[in-house]
């Protein structure tokens, strides 16, 4: 049996060679070919879509920062930014329309101001209620600090004429019962 | 272009490991890359099946991603790539493993009695058996070595050998012959 090496192979002509030579490697692509493969890919889990979220955040930085290395510290980077601005975000939009920003604001229409005096009431009962609620209705100190929290109020609105006289009477008898009562040291 | 393209310069190794972490623009930059040489090797296999190109290019690159964790850079991305296009497209052959080496009946003769030309070849290759026109491309056309078209084929180094002895001289034969009678 003859060895593999000795198979005589016949070697081409010049010409035919030549032409061997001159056949093309490449062939033209089928456009549409990528888009259907990325799609197929895509649906297999081998293509994921935040990747482009993140190439696309890093395609505003310096391209150093595109390469392999950087690419997940940048990520986490990037991510990290986008929470404190979210949470920066959200503590504005909660902060904005509190009791507290209302009152310190001089923009306020006379409708406003109506309501922030109805809100600012509604938030003394119900933190009066919260208070006796935690504590024993017996709690002297809630009681105490009630009732100075109530009759500076009064004062307040007596000052003010906003209370058609009512303040005066109410002011009149809280005085009493403040005066019975042991003082509040205030801090 | 667009920023998100890799750049020409980008390594095929490069590619593949930014594709396996899930980057579309890699995977496209190594189909736009690789994709007109992998379709004319799969043309030219396929000889006359030409119906069966786009399927068999898309399955190529599709068991390439699949397996794209196997590619250790090892050999050329090309190469491992072509690798896998000659499977897929043997499968896709089946009458490979039937036919007797013959050349075909209706071989074209060159055009125009003239000189043969690059289409005549073309042509010529599309109409050898099966087998002998994969060991032809893949031999005188992409350059493999008779190992590795043995061990890419699953065949014996003699038979690629054999093989290609004959399809050469079919091919000279188809070739002259036509030239000869037109003349």
């Amino acid at each position: 049996m003859r060895p593999d090496n000795d198979i005589p192979i016949p070697d081409y002509d010049a010409e035919l060679r030549a032409l061997f030579d001159a056949l093309p490697h490449d062939a033209p692509t089928d456009p549409g070919a990528a888009e259907r493969l990325v799609v197929r890919l895509r649906h297999e889990g081998l293509l994921v879509r935040h990747r482009s979220v993140i190439a696309s955040i890093s395609s505003v930085i310096p391209s150093a920062a595109r390469d392999l290395q950087f690419r997940w510290p940048v990520g986490i980077a990037a991510v990290l930014l986008l929470v404190a601005l979210g949470a920066w975000g959200g503590w504005t939009a909660g902060r904005r329309g509190s009791l507290e920003e209302m009152l310190t604001r001089n923009d306020l229409t006379v409708g406003d101001r109506v309501l922030l005096l109805q809100r600012a009431g509604s938030a003394y009962v119900t933190a009066a209620q919260s208070y006796a609620n935690a504590t024993a209705r017996t709690d002297t100190t809630a009681i105490e600090v009630a009732s100075r929290v109530l009759l500076g109020a009064a004062h307040a609105v007596a000052r003010n004429h906003l209370d058609a006289g009512i303040a005066e009477q109410l002011t009149t008898v809280l005085q009493q019962s403040a005066t019975r009562s042991r003082p509040t040291v205030w801090f | 272009m667009s920023l998100h393209r890799p750049s020409a310069a980008v390594p095929d190794e490069t590619l593949v490991r930014r594709f396996l972490d899930g980057s579309e623009p890699a995977f496209r930059a190594l189909h736009d890359r690789h994709t007109p040489r992998l379709r004319m090797l799969v043309r030219r296999l396929l000889g006359r099946h030409q119906h069966e190109l786009d399927d068999a290019v898309q399955e190529t690159w599709i068991a390439a991603s699949r397996g794209a964790h196997a590619y250790r850079g090892d050999a050329a991305f090309a190469t491992w790539l072509a690798a896998i296009a000659v499977r897929i497209t043997l499968k896709r052959l089946p009458r490979l493993r039937r036919d007797d080496g013959e050349l075909s009946d209706d071989i074209p003769s060159p055009s125009d009695g003239g000189p043969a030309t690059v289409i005549d070849l073309e042509r010529a290759l599309a109409a050898l058996p099966a087998h002998q026109r994969v060991v032809v491309v893949l031999h005188d056309v992409e350059g493999y070595t008779h190992d590795e078209i043995a061990e890419q084929l699953g065949i014996a180094v003699g038979t690629s050998k054999a093989t290609l002895s004959r399809a050469r001289h079919a091919l000279r034969r188809a070739l002259t012959e036509g030239v000869t009678n037109a003349t």
